[in-house]
């Protein structure tokens, strides 16, 4: 996988602002490259809600490519040994020349829930109730599911919540992301760490550096 | 008459045929998957064409209720405003308005109903059943019936056989536009030989484009089951289509192939998968059960669906009961199974080997022999020899 910018922002003061992209999935495919700012399409274990891989085919291409997946949803089953004998998400959902980008939360089921999360792990809502996802487990599922990007467990809080607690999940955050590295067999050459900071913006340069 | 029946092919009393309709040829035997609302639930058009179905049955009762008759006739009838190109058909709404509707009575005038929109009574006569129909505009359309359930007894049976043909001459004058739409008499009369037969004698009398065989598929034991649709398919004339209305498990289709029927449309193939039942060639196939949690092999190994290509059971069951895309698959992966029933029954009776198909099919559905009595019965009047599918009889 490979990023280029291809129309940065112009004049001056430009760092940070809107800009052009491209995104190149590599992995042998002959897809064209990927324009950015793109959207990535949700799914529900894998598969987008209501649209089979045969109508995915129907959908703009190559921007439809991109997938997001939410390793939360793979909680329950299939066991992580059968998602890792069925060959990983590609194979099992059959959309090999897709681009899975994970992430743990999603805006309909797995849901951050930062009242629960503690220093084992995040917690989430889920149809099955509430779950605290450690770095073990996340990594278990991102192991047998192989995304082809995946973002690390992070303490996600509202931005309401103080100052204290701000700073102890940019802690907590970092430490996730290291035990996350350290379980990662590619040692983080697919991962997306996760910044957090609530609001501060010094707390979010901080992180990102 | 809007269609052209043609015999392609036979084994006693089974036929495959080629029936021009006027939106689209097709091969029988065939199933059609019932679209209640217009629509096939979880499928698209396309995927619909892609495993092979022919026609599509539409339920007037819910087109009437929504979206309405007049809208669908002002927007081109029920082809364009689903844009299915293939063939359609729909049922009179009888059945629906006595199955769905507990407070409904039938006078000779027509069906007497409460709306379950709001509450007010509402009559469907065969006037404007036929009125419904005409609008939709589909391919074949049924008369309006007056359907006792087989379970049944009594004088009902012969006052419904009765009144059925009564109001066949009714929806046959109603019926405008008898050079594009199909009206399709259906046979009543119970379980009785006698009514059943002086029903069929009554329909072939008023010579319709085809026929079909009500009243089943609702409780009724299978031996009283086959033994109707055998007496029916004997006497309606060969030329025209035989339908039987309601049948949709695959060995019924078979057994009634065999005994030479010809089309057939149900809810079940559907209707079983939303709730996580895959029809394979040994029968069903249950994925909540746990054991699908690891299984790593497709639903089918001999289906080439879209389904059994790229998915195993085990993804499939982690689906079910938690997301709607697991219905979707199954009814994609059900409707397949019964496109390439259909596929089967009518290449194998061309193509000379239809004994050899059905002892095939009973061999995988029963590998321990133990073919119901029933299915021997009925098997032995169609001409089709099973011995070697049936365990020997313990002396």
């Amino acid at each position: 996988m490979r990023f280029v910018v291809t129309k940065p922002s112009a004049g001056a003061g430009a760092a940070g602002k809107a800009r052009l992209g491209a995104l190149y999935l590599g992995g042998g495919g002959a897809a064209p490259p990927i324009e950015t700012p793109a959207l990535v399409v949700p799914t529900r274990r894998g598969l987008p809600s209501f649209i089979s891989r045969d109508l995915l085919d129907r959908l703009p291409y190559p921007d439809s490519l991109l997938l997001h997946l939410s390793p939360i949803h793979f909680i329950e089953c299939p066991s992580t040994r059968t998602i890792k004998n069925i060959g990983g998400v590609h194979e099992m959902v059959g959309l090999q020349d897709h681009f899975f980008i994970a992430s743990p939360g999603d805006s309909v089921e797995s849901l951050p829930e930062h009242g629960g999360t503690n220093k084992i792990g995040a917690a989430f809502e889920t149809p099955s109730g509430r779950r605290l996802i450690n770095p073990k487990d996340y990594m278990d599922i991102i192991s047998s599911t192989r995304p082809n990007l995946w973002a690390s467990i992070a303490d996600e809080v509202p931005a309401w919540v103080t100052e204290k607690r701000n700073r102890l999940s940019i802690d907590r955050t970092l430490k996730w992301l290291d035990d996350c590295l350290s379980l990662d067999q590619e040692k983080g050459a697919s991962t997306l760490g996760a910044v957090v900071g609530g609001p501060n913006i010094e707390h979010r340069k901080k992180m990102c550096n | 008459m809007a269609l052209q029946f043609e015999v392609v092919g036979r084994f006693n009393r089974a036929r495959a045929s080629k029936l021009t309709l006027p939106h689209y040829v097709v091969q029988t035997p065939m199933f059609m998957p019932v679209g209640t609302q217009g629509t096939i639930k979880g499928l698209t058009n396309r995927q619909l064409e892609d495993i092979g179905c022919q026609i599509i049955l539409g339920n007037t009762y819910h087109l009437a209720l929504r979206p309405g008759a007049e809208l669908i006739d002002e927007l081109g009838g029920l082809h364009k405003f689903m844009n299915w190109k293939r063939g359609l058909l729909t049922d009179s709404g009888g059945f629906q308005m006595v199955s769905l509707l507990h407070l409904a009575d039938i006078t000779e005038e027509g069906v007497t109903f409460q709306s379950p929109v709001d509450g007010k009574p509402m009559l469907l006569t065969p006037e404007e059943s036929i009125q419904i129909q005409n609008k939709i505009g589909a391919d074949i359309i049924m008369a309006l019936d007056d359907v006792v359930r087989t379970t049944i007894t009594g004088p009902r049976i012969e006052e419904a056989m009765y009144r059925t043909l009564r109001w066949m001459d009714r929806c046959i004058a109603a019926h405008k536009r008898p050079d594009a739409q199909n009206l399709f008499g259906i046979v009543q009369g119970g379980l009785d030989p006698v009514l059943r037969d002086i029903c069929v004698r009554g329909l072939v009398e008023r010579n319709l484009p085809g026929y079909a065989i009500g009243g089943l598929a609702g409780g009724e034991d299978k031996d009283s089951f086959w033994r109707v649709v055998a007496q029916c398919t004997a006497a309606l004339p060969e030329d025209k289509p035989r339908y039987v209305m309601g049948v949709g498990y695959p060995l019924d289709i078979v057994v009634c192939s065999a005994l030479g029927a010809d089309m057939y449309d149900c809810v079940y193939p559907t209707r079983t998968a939303r709730f996580g039942t895959a029809l394979v060639p040994e029968g069903v196939l249950k994925l909540k059960h746990n054991a699908m949690a690891s299984d790593e092999r497709p639903i089918d190994s001999t289906c080439s669906c879209m389904v059994c290509k790229n998915y195993t059971r085990a993804y499939i069951h982690s689906l079910v009961t938690r997301d709607a895309m697991g219905s979707q698959l199954l009814s994609y992966h059900n409707l397949s199974y019964m496109m390439r029933l259909s596929k089967d029954l009518h290449m194998s009776i061309v193509e000379g080997r239809f004994p050899e198909y059905v002892r095939g099919f009973l061999r995988t559905q029963f590998p321990k022999g133990d073919v119901p009595q029933w299915v021997c019965n009925a098997m032995e009047v169609a001409g089709i020899d099973i011995s070697s599918c049936c365990a020997p009889v313990p002396v």
